[in-house]
């Protein structure tokens, strides 16, 4: 990142979408500094703040490498708190802001209407509850997902109408595969 | 025993992951060979690399690999093994499996299939308890199929007799699955179907008991061992209150709190309900230790622990060296008697956490995925078994545990320095891990003092918040550190370079110094005792 001015830093949560809204940080103007230990490590120095935080606090942190996403080189890169992993995405904030607009010009992903059900968590199908054609309601579970030997179901986010299936029963599933395309 | 003094020549290990590398490295301690098995997903995996030679049982799933008894055996007998380690969990408690095993002419690292058998079910290990005096959680004693209207309505009398509230617990159940709270009478027969119907489908076996719910409680366990001659000791106990979902978070050994008459008492329950159970080799007795001081049999777990390391840091016992003599008809070892003497009387204190692949933020669901950075702690009382290396990708079909971190001091408050002081130590990216719930363990004040209960974590950890900070925390630093180009090389930046260490000196009255920014403080303050 070159010059200065605010970036938007967002985490990314399963499934590799960023979450809404994330953090503008303008580096003038945050009353925190970030003060590197070595390559891998730094330490967040945030200044008190009236209110939420009377006195200095010092955070040590490990910060991955920054890599560039292939699709739309956004910056990403790893961050581990206190134990919490997290990965971000880091952009000018300009930036953002016209790929939010570009974002929410098109319909949603998936084409329009549909709603695409995704793993949130890595297992094996264990059970598929319905097939293309079918009828479903708000809560209705479609998938089972073994996983340490615990059955999760997903269900249905709204009522619709099940386009297709993309998974197979038994078939291994990683955090964010596709299984049903609702319409 | 070998005419070389072993206790065998070529042992197998029917189990992966850490416990297997645990159980290889006591085998090569004594001298032993070992086998290992492994899925198609393990292929490549620690226990594998450590062993002496390797034989493939099966695809990913652990029914037809780790479970599969023929696949094992056929191993074993393959690979000129005499006897064969079940580890903990898969086939270590298969009454089945010990007795294949046993009918091959090999011997089974463990109690005989008969104890197994006898406490394996929960309900004959209850009857078991109370036919030698051993209280038992009150409830009921035989199994009752919620579907005979008959065994219901027996059911539902016995409920009202043993009090409200009350937990309906599966006969063939175990890690919390086929349990249900019932706080009042209304509940009771949804309950029932409710722990009926999920014990059918993760069991095959719909039969239920019920137990009293004694709550607040502590849950507390006794390391046992018995040999050929029929001579049954216990070594020392262990806490284990904090769970979730009824399993171990955190263990420690001995359980903090208890006078020398309390763990007589305890001792004694263990020892007698394992010698009317036959008991030759290791196992562990599990109790309820209630705000009265008594304690209630639960159940006999007739294998190794997970947690065993921390009875072995205190007791200076190798439980799995002691497992694999007395698998070879050796009489308890003099360690093993030792420590039995001094077990009422322990001295220092073990800690252990285990880091597992799960979310703290949503109830410690269980996660997958590769491991990048793995840093782990070292240095005075630091003992850590794991057989991952960084890079290595956990699959989803076995347990999420990756690591044990165990610490030992002289005392419990020790113990817990040096826990928190390992924590920090500890690194590990590419997965989220069980690391902040162990974090906030180390340093909340009710765990300090000892305040242990099955609610602890119910209680104090919030999950979400403290995700939700690290995330503020995480944006607001990725966010500057694209301002802040990082050190070319990887080495920490010297005290002549100037700025950070300098900046980081800032301990002015009132400044407040996270515990994970130690590293930088101590150097800080390294810095300006320097000469310059």
């Amino acid at each position: 990142m070159t010059g200065r001015g605010a970036v938007r830093v967002r985490p990314i949560q399963v499934g590799g979408e960023p979450e809404d809204g994330g953090l503008v940080v303008d580096p003038d103007d945050t009353g925190a500094r970030v003060e590197w230990l070595d390559r891998e490590h730094a330490i967040l120095a945030e200044e008190p703040s009236a209110g939420a935080r009377p006195v200095s606090v010092r955070t040590r942190l490990m910060i991955g490498p920054a890599r560039r996403r292939p699709d739309d080189g956004v910056m990403v890169r790893e961050v581990v708190v206190d134990g919490w992993r997290v990965e971000v995405e880091v952009e000018a904030e300009g930036r953002a802001v016209l790929r939010d607009r570009v974002r929410r010009g098109l319909p949603a992903r998936g084409s329009s209407g549909t709603i695409e059900i995704r793993a949130d968590l890595p297992g094996r199908v264990s059970s598929l509850l319905v097939g293309p054609g079918d009828h479903v309601v708000a809560g209705q579970p479609l998938v089972v997902i073994e996983a340490m030997k615990m059955l999760n179901e997903l269900r249905a986010p709204r009522d619709g109408q099940v386009e297709r299936a993309a998974v197979q029963v038994n078939q291994a599933v990683e955090l964010g595969d596709l299984l049903v395309v609702l319409q | 025993m070998t005419p070389d003094g072993r206790p065998f020549r070529r042992v197998l290990i029917a189990n992966r992951g850490e416990i297997a590398v645990r159980i290889i490295r006591a085998c090569r301690e004594l001298g032993i060979e070992t086998v290992a098995v492994f899925s198609d997903a393990d292929r490549h995996a620690g226990h594998v690399r450590a062993a002496d030679r390797a034989i493939r049982i099966g695809p990913a799933a652990a029914a037809e690999s780790y479970l599969a008894i023929d696949a094992i055996l056929g191993a074993a007998l393959e690979s000129g093994a005499d006897a064969v380690h079940p580890g903990y969990g898969f086939l270590a408690e298969r009454p089945a499996f010990a007795a294949a095993v046993e009918s091959a002419g090999l011997v089974f690292v463990g109690p005989d299939s008969r104890t197994i058998a006898a406490v394996g079910d929960k309900l004959a290990a209850r009857r078991l308890a109370r036919s030698v005096g051993v209280p038992v959680v009150p409830g009921t004693l035989e199994p009752a199929s919620v579907k005979d209207v008959e065994q219901l309505a027996a059911v539902v009398a016995a409920a009202d007799q043993t009090g409200y509230p009350l937990l309906v617990k599966a006969t063939a159940g175990g890690g919390g699955r086929g349990m249900r709270r019932v706080a009042g009478r209304d509940d009771l027969q949804a309950a029932l179907a409710a722990a009926a119907a999920e014990a059918q489908a993760a069991f095959g076996d719909g039969a239920v008991y019920l137990e009293r719910e004694i709550r607040p409680a502590r849950h507390i366990e006794v390391q046992l061992f018995g040999d050929a001659a029929g001579r049954v000791v216990a070594i020392g106990e262990r806490d284990c209150s904090i769970q979730r979902r009824h399993q171990k978070l955190i263990e420690e050994a001995p359980a903090p709190g208890l006078s020398e008459r309390n763990r007589a008492e305890l001792h004694e329950l263990a020892t007698r309900v394992a010698v009317a159970a036959g008991l030759r080799n290791a196992a562990t007795a599990e109790f309820l230790f209630d705000r009265d001081g008594a304690f209630w049999f639960l159940e006999v777990n007739a294998r190794l622990q997970v947690e065993h390391g921390v009875t072995e840091l205190v007791s200076g016992v190798d439980i799995v060296h002691e497992q694999l003599w007395l698998a070879a008809g050796a009489p308890l070892s003099a360690a093993a008697l030792a420590a039995a003497e001094r077990a009422n009387r322990p001295a220092g204190h073990a800690i252990e956490v285990r880091i597992s692949l799960e979310d703290p933020a949503r109830s410690f669901r269980p996660l997958a995925g590769r491991v990048g950075r793995f840093a782990l702690a070292a240095g005075p009382g630091i003992r850590v078994d794991t057989a991952i290396e960084a890079g290595e990708r956990i699959p989803p079909d076995y347990d999420p545990l990756i690591a044990k971190l165990l610490v030992h001091a002289p005392d419990r408050a020790g113990a817990i320095e040096r826990l928190a002081r390992a924590l920090d130590e500890t690194e590990i990216g590419g997965v989220q891990t069980t690391l902040p719930f162990h974090r906030f363990v180390a340093g909340n004040a009710a765990f300090r003092a000892g305040h242990l209960s099955t609610d602890f974590v119910a209680d104090h950890w919030n999950g979400p918040a403290s995700r939700a900070e690290a995330v503020r925390r995480a944006l607001l630093a990725a966010g500057l550190a694209a301002f802040e180009p990082e050190p070319a090389d990887g080495h920490p930046r010297g005290p002549d370079e100037g700025a950070p260490a300098q900046q980081g000196g800032t301990s002015t009255p009132g400044t407040m110094e996270l515990q994970s920014a130690w590293r930088s403080d101590g150097r800080a303050t390294a810095t300006d005792r320097w000469p310059r």
